[in-house]
């Protein structure tokens, strides 16, 4: 019995590989199970390759896993263009279409022999069951459903529920491709039993993506307004909101580039209501001088991004950290804008209510960063709790505060109480010259200071947000265990795993990226003597950003890839590991020079 | 402005717009004439200084918003179309003002013009071209004529200007009108005029640069050259006779409005309104967004 399974599956974009992987994510989770599905592709927009990675388990999982315990492989070419990102080891099930014309001992995989190598003629059974081709990942789910032993009714569910507008024929040769699927995974028993366990506590989830999530906690945040140009991996947060925000009484415009999108936003906050925008990389670079308009306009609005892979272009369809450092310092000026990151798609609900609570509060605009994965991962979720969603309203003018209204009024906090058109009284030029307290455009230097000084002294308070820092471990351990972001999905494994054997190691994973938490990471750091920032990008951007403001111990050491190379929890325990043996041997060492 | 018909008019005059900032403006610049024209445009409309929105970008010109009573906002070079729709689409109540030099509107934010006329957002878009970038000191302008010897073009410039009346006709705009500040009623009355056109709104004002123009740009000149297209009987509800006289932007003067739709077409705000009605008895209450996703028990 099985209570942790990767799955990894490639073949062609029209091979239906990720429908497939949903499918089985769909059954397990209706039986109760927990499970996260990363779905990559090629550049093309059809028929390119396409790959998906589910775990399933009987606990809650915050990542994908390592290496896969079941390869399928529909075609060889379209499997080995994932690499790294469907690694196969000597104790996986390797399943590939007998129409390769691959001898079960010539299989393209290099350096390993895995645990059993299955030829199933997929594409022959699809044929004779299915009538074409079409119901290649139809049978698949059949052999799934027989050789993990879950999810035969509800797959069969979703199977006629999804072709019933195709007809009776139709959704009858479904049933059929899928039946032959799983009478030939019962005929045919695996060496290694990949059968799953009973699911510990079911319990009624969503299946969501990050992409979505984050929209849909936009308007339970009160989001009026949406604007944004589309761009991989992040259209998803338009399209959703396209189809859903009139009903709140909200508009989404659909804009004509980048900088028009968050210019809108920007309008639209200074109208009073709260606003967003989403985009990726190369969108993010174009908002930049938008953000510092709304930075010195101090107005609230959030903005997403959606991490692809780096510089330019880069890869639009895989993920990546690297957006980190122009999240912090983009748009010219001392500026602090308060950078967010969720772990999880799960992540996206609390991470974007937030950032819509900061920007109201602080009058300011909050960066999201999500990626690839988090965007467009589906996962098992809780079910939400709205009652207990708390929102936060920007700070109006009081009517006496109205009788003379100074827009930025130097107060104690640095927030000023904010009019909007149509408030009586409340009337002032906002803009991105530098203003007095009325609003009144000035190239005086001493006005300058003071209006920098409160456009930054108002965030202290954030800094002091230990709520927005996961920590786990004994307070006293020597051990650090750093990571942000998707990859943070990753640490939260490897921690536990080190933890259970015996390791004194403690996690840190921030979900505030900037302004950066001095005090937190002081107090986290006072016990530490070696470690690790486990991050997906080249720079080791987190790494960096926090030798910037913060005394970190030397012996911190980084682990960072670029995107599209993925961490695995035992990679990252491995490195662990020898981090231990490193600070043994140096604390042994110094007795005797004594 | 739609809104209008329905709203009680209270009593304003001009000076009811006028802030008490002071302007940058060079002595003479033709932009006085302008503002002063727009605080009587708003008077007669009548609506408060506080349900009016008046965004800009960056350059001379741009400065105006500040020098009104209403909300103002003096924002990013060549971007004040983008959010002047964003504050429409937030508050379809509020009236709403653009207003940028020749630079901020056909160079640098020239791509936003077309989409704000495809979407025929109910605002009135002021555009003050002098054919120069003056508070950058003197640099060609995408309206520049032909051969102009500037401070970035030593030796002449090589290019040929943007003509905004062709350039806002072709896209669809429902209406084009031109005015000088030489002629000040005339130009108060067209921009009336815009707001109270139910849609998007362009208005060309040839608005002289007295320290980096030309001799043959001020307004003495222009008072010379002009002829008001009422003048000439130009019937405002033909599309092609107006392009047909829009051609001859840069060498004739003529003021006065170009082109009026006679059946002015949806405005994007105007359905967004009605779509929003439509669909908003879907749903009870924000928490009911997350029915969309599968709850699965």
């Amino acid at each position: 019995m099985n209570t942790d399974l990767v799955i990894g599956m490639a073949g062609s974009g029209g091979d239906g590989i990720v429908s497939a992987g949903e499918s089985l994510l769909t059954a397990a989770a209706l039986e109760g199970y927990h499970g996260v599905m990363a779905k990559s592709f090629g550049p093309q927009i059809r028929g390119g390759e396409s790959s998906f990675r589910l775990r399933i388990c009987t606990q809650k999982v915050l990542n994908t896993g390592g290496t896969l315990d079941i390869a399928v492989a529909l075609n060889w070419d379209d499997f080995l263009k994932f690499g790294g990102e469907l690694p196969v080891s000597g104790n996986t099930t390797v399943i590939y279409d007998a129409n390769t014309n691959v001898a079960p001992d010539k299989i393209p995989l290099v350096g390993v022999t895995p645990a059993e190598v299955l030829m199933v003629p997929i594409e022959q059974i699809a044929r004779e069951t299915g009538g074409s081709d079409r119901a290649k990942n139809t049978v698949v789910l059949g052999l799934m459903a027989g050789w993990l032993g879950i999810g035969k009714e509800k797959m069969l569910a979703g199977i006629r529920k999804r072709l019933a507008k195709k007809g009776a024929e139709t959704v009858d040769k479904a049933e059929k491709a899928f039946h032959a699927g799983l009478a030939y995974a019962l005929e045919h028993p695996l060496k290694r039993t990949r059968t799953m366990a009973e699911p510990e506590k079911p319990t009624a989830k969503f299946v969501v993506d990050g992409n979505d999530l984050c929209a849909a906690a936009a308007i339970v945040a009160g989001c009026d307004f949406f604007s944004g140009y589309p761009i991989t991996p992040s259209s998803e947060i338009m399209h959703f909101l396209g189809r859903e925000i009139w009903k709140y009484g909200g508009t989404m415009l659909q804009a004509e580039d980048e900088i028009a999108g968050i210019g809108a936003v920007v309008g639209a906050s200074f109208a009073g209501k709260k606003a967003m925008t989403a985009t990726s990389g190369p969108g993010m670079s174009l908002k930049t001088e938008m953000l510092g308009l709304a930075t010195i306009a101090e107005l609230p609005l959030v903005c997403v991004n959606v991490m692809r892979g780096g510089p330019s272009t880069g890869i639009p369809t895989k993920g990546e950290q690297s957006d980190l450092l122009q999240a912090a310092f983009s748009a010219h000026g001392d500026v602090i804008r308060p950078v967010l990151a969720a772990i999880s798609a799960e992540d996206m609900f609390p991470i974007t209510i937030e950032a819509f609570n900061m920007a109201e509060h602080y009058q300011t605009p909050v960066i999201v960063l999500s990626d690839q994965e988090v965007g467009q991962r589906k996962e098992t979720a809780e079910p939400i709790d709205v009652s207990t969603v708390k929102l936060v309203e920007r700070q109006r003018p009081s009517e006496k505060e109205l009788e003379r209204y100074a827009r930025f009024r130097l107060t104690e906090s640095g927030i000023s109480p904010i009019s909007h058109p149509g408030m009586k009284g409340g009337n002032y030029l906002a803009s991105g010259i530098e203003h007095n307290e009325a609003g009144a455009p000035t190239a005086n230097g001493e006005i300058h200071a003071k209006m920098n000084e409160k456009r930054l002294r108002k965030f202290n308070p954030l800094k002091r947000r230990r709520d927005l820092f996961i920590v786990e471990g004994s307070p006293d351990a020597p051990l650090a265990l750093i990571s942000w972001g998707s990859v943070a999905g990753m640490a939260i494994e490897a921690h536990r795993i080190l933890v259970s054997e015996g390791l004194k190691v403690k996690l840190l994973v921030p979900r505030l990226l900037f302004p950066v938490s001095e005090e937190v990471y002081q107090d986290f750091f006072l016990s530490i003597k070696r470690g690790l920032v486990v991050e997906q990008n080249h720079l080791s951007q987190l790494y960096r950003l926090l030798r910037m403001y913060v005394d970190v111990p030397r012996g911190i050491e980084t682990l960072a890839k670029s995107g599209s190379n993925p961490f695995t929890p035992m990679e990252i325990v491995d490195r662990m590991r020898q981090i231990s043996l490193a600070l043994q041997r140096e604390t042994q060492h110094v007795p005797s020079e004594v | 402005m739609s809104t209008l018909a329905v709203r009680p008019i209270e009593e304003y005059t001009a000076k009811d717009y006028k802030s008490e900032l002071k302007p940058i403006w060079c002595p003479g610049c033709g932009d006085f004439g302008v503002v002063q024209a727009i605080y009587r445009a708003l008077a007669n409309i009548g609506r408060p200084p506080h349900e009016i929105a008046f965004i800009s970008g960056i350059g001379c010109s741009s400065r105006i918003p500040g020098y009104t009573t209403a909300y103002g906002f003096n924002t990013v070079h060549g971007r004040a179309l983008p959010i002047a729709q964003g504050i429409k689409l937030a508050n379809p109540d509020l009236l709403v003002l653009g207003a940028g030099g020749d630079g901020d509107g056909f160079s640098i934010g020239g791509g936003h013009v077309a989409h704000v006329i495809r979407r025929n957002i109910d605002m009135t878009y002021i555009v003050m071209d002098n054919q120069i970038y003056g508070l950058t000191k003197g640099q060609l302008s995408p309206t520049s004529r032909p051969g102009l010897q500037t401070v970035s073009s030593a030796h002449g410039s090589m290019e040929s200007p943007v003509n905004p009346l062709l350039y806002v006709l072709g896209y669809g705009a429902q209406f084009v009108a031109q005015g000088t500040p030489a002629d000040m009623n005339g130009l108060a009355k067209i921009i009336e005029e815009g707001i109270r056109f139910p849609g998007f709104a362009f208005i060309n004002v040839q608005s002289p640069c007295v320290t980096y123009g030309q001799e043959d740009q001020q307004l003495k000149a222009q008072k010379a050259m002009m002829q008001t297209l009422e003048s000439m009987k130009h019937d405002p509800g033909n599309r092609l006779a107006a392009m047909d006289l829009a051609q001859q932007y840069g060498e004739k003067l003529y003021t006065g409005v170009f082109y009026r739709n006679p059946t002015p077409g949806p405005t994007f705000d105007g359905l967004a309104r009605k779509r929003q009605q439509a669909m908003k008895d879907q749903v009870k209450s924000r928490a009911d967004v997350l029915n969309v996703f599968k709850l699965v028990k």
